[in-house]
């Protein structure tokens, strides 16, 4: 879910920067505010790299596999280092893989970022939640999870699908926009039960990877 | 899983040379200004500029194909079905599908634009160590938490690659078929990703304690760290390639506003 060089004109572009930086701005704002910085920033840094390595598994579903995207899980497990980190993994991928671009990085990051700290705010709900805390905690991961995927997926194809060609036909835009939702609609729902599975397990053997 | 960044950061060529703080302005200009380009007519321009650059950069072509080789199937597939569903005027008939004029220069133009900005992008990165780069964007004001958070990642993401390898091996050593999607194959993934993070998190909590040890955070040791990131603003050759480059830039986003539009 990268929009690679070449395929947005510049306003979009340089529109993707700007909201890159006020985004990057407030979450290191927000990072500076917690009591632990400078210990979370080797604990965001390796679970970045992490995350990233994890991206790269391939879930076979025949015939073809689809590789998770993690934005929600990241949001969830580092909160507002979600979106830095998610900024340099899409960096790393722009320059190792040719996986995005240069100059959609702020476009792209946006695409990922966003939905990544909706998902932590929807996520830390469950710490005001006593009652049931297992089932919301079930409940919440899927949201993430799934939400995040959902709402990336959608910046991703209205982005795309409008700004791809001028001459484009509304008919065959519309078509187009959908028939992609529906494809993301099941990746995000694998994508929300794979949270679901990996939370319970960080829940049982690492707790404290959960606390914000 | 070895990602080969660096693996022609060392040769000797004027790129090469150019030092890596000048060349991000530069050729990050050049790939804005060819983000800019609308018009065909500017396509061969960009062809040559870009051209110029990479054999000036004496990357090998091979690496270059190589590295073209996964975002090239996007590109195919967006290449293949615009000329059918963007445009009015056809200019071949096929049944009940039609090429369309439009779509194909679009096509045209979204894939030049690509491959020019793609193979910029390779030739910026590609000519200096990527520890290079990131010293540069410190030097251009990137926080001073994101410059830590890539080095500490970039510094860890090659190890991490491999004991995901060596747990994917164990995996099909004692059994596991990942070939089938089924609810016990993606619990075993999820369980394969949380080991992979609560590895990272225990390894995380070490090298903090490392850190510390070697003066991390300290007053003293941020002041020194500060004061050694600085561009070299007496290397005149590296200001006059950025010059020279940026100049450029800005005469193909004029020629582009000055054009007709085609």
């Amino acid at each position: 879910m990268h929009i690679p060089d070449g395929f947005l004109p510049p306003h979009v572009c340089l529109a993707g920067y700007a909201l890159t930086g006020g985004v990057t701005w407030y979450s290191l704002r927000q990072i500076k505010h917690d009591r632990y910085t400078q210990a979370n920033i080797p604990k965001a840094s390796l679970l970045t790299a992490a995350f990233f390595v994890a991206s790269l598994i391939h879930i076979p579903i025949p015939p073809t596999s689809v590789h998770l995207i993690l934005n929600g899980l990241m949001g969830a497990v580092l909160g507002y280092y979600a979106f830095p980190a998610i900024l340099i993994g899409l960096f790393f991928q722009a320059v190792m893989f040719q996986h995005g671009g240069m100059s959609t990085l702020g476009v792209n990051a946006i695409i990922l970022g966003a939905p990544a700290i909706a998902a932590y705010h929807l996520f830390r709900q469950r710490e005001h939640l006593s009652a049931k805390r297992q089932l919301l905690t079930k409940v919440f991961s899927f949201g993430a999870g799934a939400g995040a995927l959902l709402l990336s997926a959608m910046m991703f194809t209205l982005l795309l699908v409008t700004n791809i060609s001028p001459d484009m036909n509304i008919s065959v835009e519309r078509t187009a926009i959908f028939v992609s939702l529906g494809g993301y609609a099941i990746q995000a729902a694998i994508e929300g039960i794979f949270s679901v599975m990996l939370i319970s397990f960080l829940e049982q053997v690492k707790p404290e990877l959960l606390k914000s | 899983m070895k990602f080969a960044l660096d693996q022609y950061a060392y040769l000797d060529s004027p790129l090469h040379r150019w030092q890596q703080g000048y060349k991000l302005v530069g050729l990050l200009s050049l790939i804005f200004a060819f983000a800019f380009v609308q018009n065909v007519w500017l396509l061969p321009i960009m062809i040559v500029i870009t051209g110029i650059l990479f054999t000036i950069s004496r990357i090998p072509f091979s690496f270059l194909i190589k590295r073209l080789r996964y975002p090239s199937w996007f590109i195919l597939a967006v290449v293949i079905l615009l000329p059918f569903v963007s445009g009015t005027e056809p200019i071949f008939q096929l049944g009940y599908f039609s090429i369309k004029e439009e779509g194909c220069w679009q096509a045209l133009l979204i894939s030049v634009r690509f491959f020019c900005i793609l193979t910029v992008s390779l030739i910026l990165f590609g000519t200096a160590p990527f520890l290079s780069s990131i010293k540069a964007m410190r030097a251009l004001g990137l926080p001073r938490v994101i410059v830590d958070m890539t080095l500490l990642s970039y510094r860890y993401l090659e190890e991490l690659g491999e004991t995901l390898t060596t747990m994917q091996r164990a995996m099909r050593l004692r059994g596991f078929q990942p070939h089938g999607f089924s609810r016990r194959n993606l619990e075993v993934f999820a369980q394969l990703t949380g080991s992979i993070l609560i590895r990272s998190y225990e390894r995380s909590l070490r090298i903090y304690q490392a850190m510390i040890l070697r003066g991390y955070g300290s007053q003293n040791n941020l002041k020194k760290k500060h004061s050694k990131i600085k561009i070299n603003q007496r290397d005149h050759k590296s200001l006059l390639a950025t010059l020279i480059t940026v100049i450029t830039g800005i005469l193909l986003i004029s020629l582009e506003l000055i054009l007709p539009s085609f």
